[in-house]
């Protein structure tokens, strides 16, 4: 038993690791702009076969053996996906975003739906509806612990997670830049009256937010295989952990998204199919008690 | 009546027109209209009317086609009551997407829909066993006239019959009561409270309008094609749903109709190469929001207007009386509030405040910014709610009454920074300000019975009525977004009377009035207490409150400092401190010492301006 509540973690941590940087990109897009792309999950989607176009190119065979260059040309599609991905959150946030910020009625939610299904629809002429298995650059034989196992991917996506985790907490808390999304975030008037570009933070958050996306999809290819409907349920169950750590909280969010990922290798262990919609209806239940989330202050209306 | 004639007319060109069609594939179009017709006529009253974002309508109607599916399969129903239950099973479930924009709104509740849409998705993909998962579930009893299913022309007219009758009864709901109780959430809906619309409920209906429709869209193509499998279920359709009322558009009438005929068209065109279509809705729906955010109905109504002006309304007539409530002549005070406390960590803006409202009296609340005086309203009306203290209105307790329940026992509102339904015309805003006065319930607005008619002419006289009153009949017509600021302001205090309050309460009605506009006010407010309606108003213009006022109450952080008579006050040593501090502080900056902090309303800077308007006034 104890073999498998070890097993239990291990999985959560590595998928949940790909929730807490999609929570993560919820989460910086809205403390800015008060906006979020509603279509995040086509941009994991596209970014995963901008990943797979990257190794193609490289003459890296999808199902090749583990090898330097093949680690190499894993990471240049990390990055390519990342650069690529950081350009549709600019396309993305002047088309879909940008003409209906800071006005009533939150036309916003459907037009970054429309342009995420632009977006799958062009893939889709690309690449076409079939899925594409990607190998891990460390192959794919299991790593033994005890009686649980772990894929070398797996442990990748964790370390990658924590890694990219550190280093934007920092960049969040420690340079200006951080600083002045915080004051976006904070208060956009006052901080445009400092000398905040405000446009310009907007911008480079929807970059970001997007470039992060798109990483995601790379790491979760060579475990759930590329595709371009592969993204909505992770860009739903991510927001789920979002809303749970609180959406107005970066750190929240990465909390939310392991406990996330915890939350349906739990579920999926005891009961496989019924793991989307438990997990749903639990956030519908934590919703119901703490709207703001577990780690989220509270918000009031000023009237 | 004559839009109902055009309808009519529409429906029946088109069922004649099948008469003569008898191509099986037109005929299918057809058909797949007046399904879309469906979805797109519930959708518009979620989207288009009350604001709701739901991105998961394929869910609501694929309840209503499993649901049909499952009667006339597995429980061997009739195809009729199958069809009738199917859309029952579909409202429910319109009530459980709903449940939780009690607590989540915005964003948040669009996901919540777009999750239960994925769900639904996964169910029926997945749970095999009950719903035949790609198999999907075969044989289902189609609608029948005795033994003989229907034809497909019968199905087009069936479904001819029931896209008519829907929009007409979603017509008799929408053009009244109802209609402006939606788009009062739409706008804004702490002042849809205020006016009271109970938000919550209303929320409910039109979610479970939208579920209806979309279910009994949904029942009607399970029936037909007498096989339902999980391809049917996708994010796509319920996209495709929002995108026929946006396109159609989004709070019209007729852009439901336009949306269905349009992009069932354009799907026919464009099947052949998957992609394309999937490609034209996105960019579809871009256009619609970016170019016409009133979709093809708004662009063909505006191309209507410039072609036929509207024509003007009547001048002001002479001002009549206002509708007053009848109110059990008691003794007493009419509001009384004791010892009421409220905390925010540090800051107080309540500790221990006893008032006592006469009746027929106007009463002024005055006191420096962040004194608690807004925040005391807030209280009064239920919006926050005390930490301690009772309220008593009329020997009826207020506390932790529900906003819209205050409003419509007779404590109405306004606001300090205007809280108006901008982009409904000012009849309309008056209107709502009638909602909780009138009588005629869901039932009967749907069905447009003379009661409801009745209800709807009744309002529209005292509306009218109140806008002569105010002095408003001349702008009846326009957008309250687009009026001056000065009238904006006094079509908040018209939205008010409309609710025939027994107890007004004002929040600054003068801020940013010129002394004309002031001097109007303060008539006015006059010939509304001189009808029997208690005022209390907070106000910086002390030669407005000096003038009119019978009682004035000054709150200062949060406590009561003074009460009486305009002339006792203004002599009150404590508020003459309050307002202009003492003399050894006044060389620092006139902020007493001891009270330097803490800023109790940060957004105002603490900015202690009143005092120069204080020191005008006296």
């Amino acid at each position: 038993m104890a073999s498998a509540y070890l097993q239990i973690i291990l999985s959560g941590l590595s998928v949940g690791g790909v929730y807490a940087l999609v929570a993560f990109s919820f989460s910086i897009t809205f403390t800015t702009t008060k906006t979020l792309n509603f279509s995040q999950g086509e941009v994991v989607g596209f970014g995963a076969f901008v990943g797979v176009a990257v190794l193609s190119l490289l003459g890296i065979s999808a199902l090749a053996a583990p090898g330097i260059t093949e680690g190499l040309g894993y990471l240049a599609a990390l990055v390519g996906a990342g650069a690529v991905m950081g350009a549709v959150g600019v396309l993305l946030f002047l088309l879909a975003v940008r003409p209906f910020t800071g006005k009533p009625g939150m036309n916003w939610v459907m037009s970054t739906i429309g342009f995420g299904i632009i977006l799958q629809s062009l893939g889709l002429a690309i690449w076409g509806p079939a899925p594409v298995m990607v190998a891990s650059p460390f192959g794919s034989d299991v790593i033994r612990i005890g009686d649980a196992g772990i894929r070398p991917q797996e442990i990748l996506i964790f370390v990658c997670v924590i890694g990219l985790v550190v280093v934007l907490d920092l960049v969040y808390r420690r340079t200006t830049f951080g600083k002045v999304m915080r004051a976006v975030a904070f208060d956009p008037d006052a901080a445009s009256l400092m000398g905040i570009d405000i446009r310009k933070v907007m911008v480079l958050t929807f970059a970001f937010s997007c470039a992060l996306a798109g990483v995601s999809g790379v790491l979760l290819a060579p475990i759930a295989s590329a595709s371009l409907f592969m993204g909505m349920g992770v860009a739903l169950k991510s927001f789920s952990g979002a809303m749970i750590g609180g959406l107005n909280n970066p750190r929240g969010c990465i909390y939310g998204g392991f406990m996330l990922g915890l939350l349906e290798t739990s579920v999926a262990f005891w009961q496989a199919q019924w793991r989307e919609i438990v997990v749903f209806l639990l956030i519908i239940l934590v919703l119901a008690f703490r709207p703001n989330g577990l780690f989220g202050g509270t918000v009031a209306e000023k009237v | 009546m004559r839009h109902v004639l055009l309808a009519i007319a529409i429906a029946a060109a088109a069922a004649l027109a099948t008469a003569f069609i008898e191509n099986e594939f037109y005929l299918r179009l057809l058909f797949m209209v007046c399904v879309y017709f469906l979805c797109a006529a519930g959708m518009n009253v979620l989207l288009g009317f009350a604001g709701q974002k739901s991105l998961g309508q394929a869910g609501l109607f694929a309840a209503g086609a499993y649901g049909a599916a499952l009667l006339t399969t597995r429980y061997d129903l009739d195809p009729w009551l199958a069809f009738g239950l199917s859309a029952v099973i579909a409202g429910l479930c319109g009530v459980l997407i709903a449940l939780p924009s009690l607590r989540v709104k915005g964003p948040s509740l669009a996901m919540v829909t777009l999750a239960f849409g994925l769900v639904v998705e996964k169910l029926v993909s997945q749970a095999s066993d009950t719903f035949g998962g790609a198999m999907g579930i075969y044989a289902i009893k189609p609608l029948a006239f005795g033994e003989t299913p229907f034809t497909m022309a019968q199905w087009v007219w069936f479904g001819i019959a029931l896209a008519l009758v829907t929009h007409l009864v979603l017509r008799n709901l929408l053009v009244g009561r109802f209609g402006r109780a939606f788009a009062s959430l739409r706008e804004d809906e702490i002042a849809a409270a205020s006016v009271g619309v109970a938000v919550y409920r209303t929320k409910v209906l039109a979610f479970v309008i939208a579920a209806v429709t979309c279910g009994l869209a949904g029942a009607l193509v399970a029936q037909q094609n007498q096989y339902i499998n999980s391809d049917f279920i996708s994010f796509n359709l319920s996209i495709f749903i929002l995108l026929l009322v946006l396109f159609g558009g989004s709070g019209s009438l007729a852009g439901p109709l336009i949306g269905a005929v349009l992009l069932v068209g354009l799907n026919a065109l464009l099947a052949r190469w998957s992609w394309i279509e999937h490609f034209a809705h996105g960019a579809l729906l871009l256009l619609a929001l970016y170019a016409m955010p009133r979709g093809v109905a708004g662009l063909l109504l505006d191309l209507a207007r410039r072609l036929m002006p509207a024509a003007p309304e009547a001048a002001d007539a002479a001002a009549p009386l206002l509708p007053v409530r009848a109110q059990a002549p008691g003794a007493g005070a009419l509001l009384e509030a004791r010892d009421i406390c409220k905390a925010y960590g540090g800051v107080v803006p309540a500790r221990d405040v006893s008032v006592s409202l006469t009746r027929g009296h106007i009463h002024a609340l005055i006191g420096p910014n962040g004194a608690g005086k807004t925040t005391f309203i807030n209280m009064l009306t239920g919006i926050v709610v005390p930490d301690s203290g009772t309220i008593r209105f009329c020997g009826d307790d207020l506390k932790g009454q529900a906003v819209h329940a205050v409003a419509a026992s007779g404590v109405v509102r306004t606001f300090q920074n205007l809280r108006l339904f901008k982009q409904l015309s000012v009849r309309d805003n008056v209107l709502l300000g009638a909602h909780a006065r009138m009588e005629n319930g869901f039932l009967a607005s749907l069905l447009g019975l003379p009661s409801a008619r009745r209800a709807e002419a009744q309002a529209m006289a005292r509306a009218d009525g109140i806008l002569a009153f105010t002095g408003l009949a001349r702008v009846a017509q326009e957008t309250a977004g687009s009026l001056a600021y000065g009238l904006q302001r006094r079509l908040e205090l018209a939205r008010a009377l409309a609710a025939e309050p027994v107890l007004l309460l004002l929040d600054e009605p003068a801020a940013g009035l010129n002394p004309h506009e002031t001097a109007e006010l303060g008539a006015l407010l006059v010939r509304i207490r001189d009808q029997g309606i208690t005022i209390l108003l907070i106000e910086h213009h002390m030669d407005l409150v000096m003038t009119i006022c019978d009682h004035v109450i000054v709150l200062d952080y949060g406590e009561k400092i003074a009460e009486g008579p305009p002339a006792q006050v203004k002599h009150d040593p404590r508020v003459i401190e309050a307002y202009l501090g003492t003399e050894d502080t006044q060389e620092d900056a006139g902020v007493p010492p001891d009270e330097v902090e803490p800023a109790p309303s940060s957004s105002h800077g603490g900015a202690r301006y009143g005092a120069l308007r204080a020191a005008e006034g006296f």
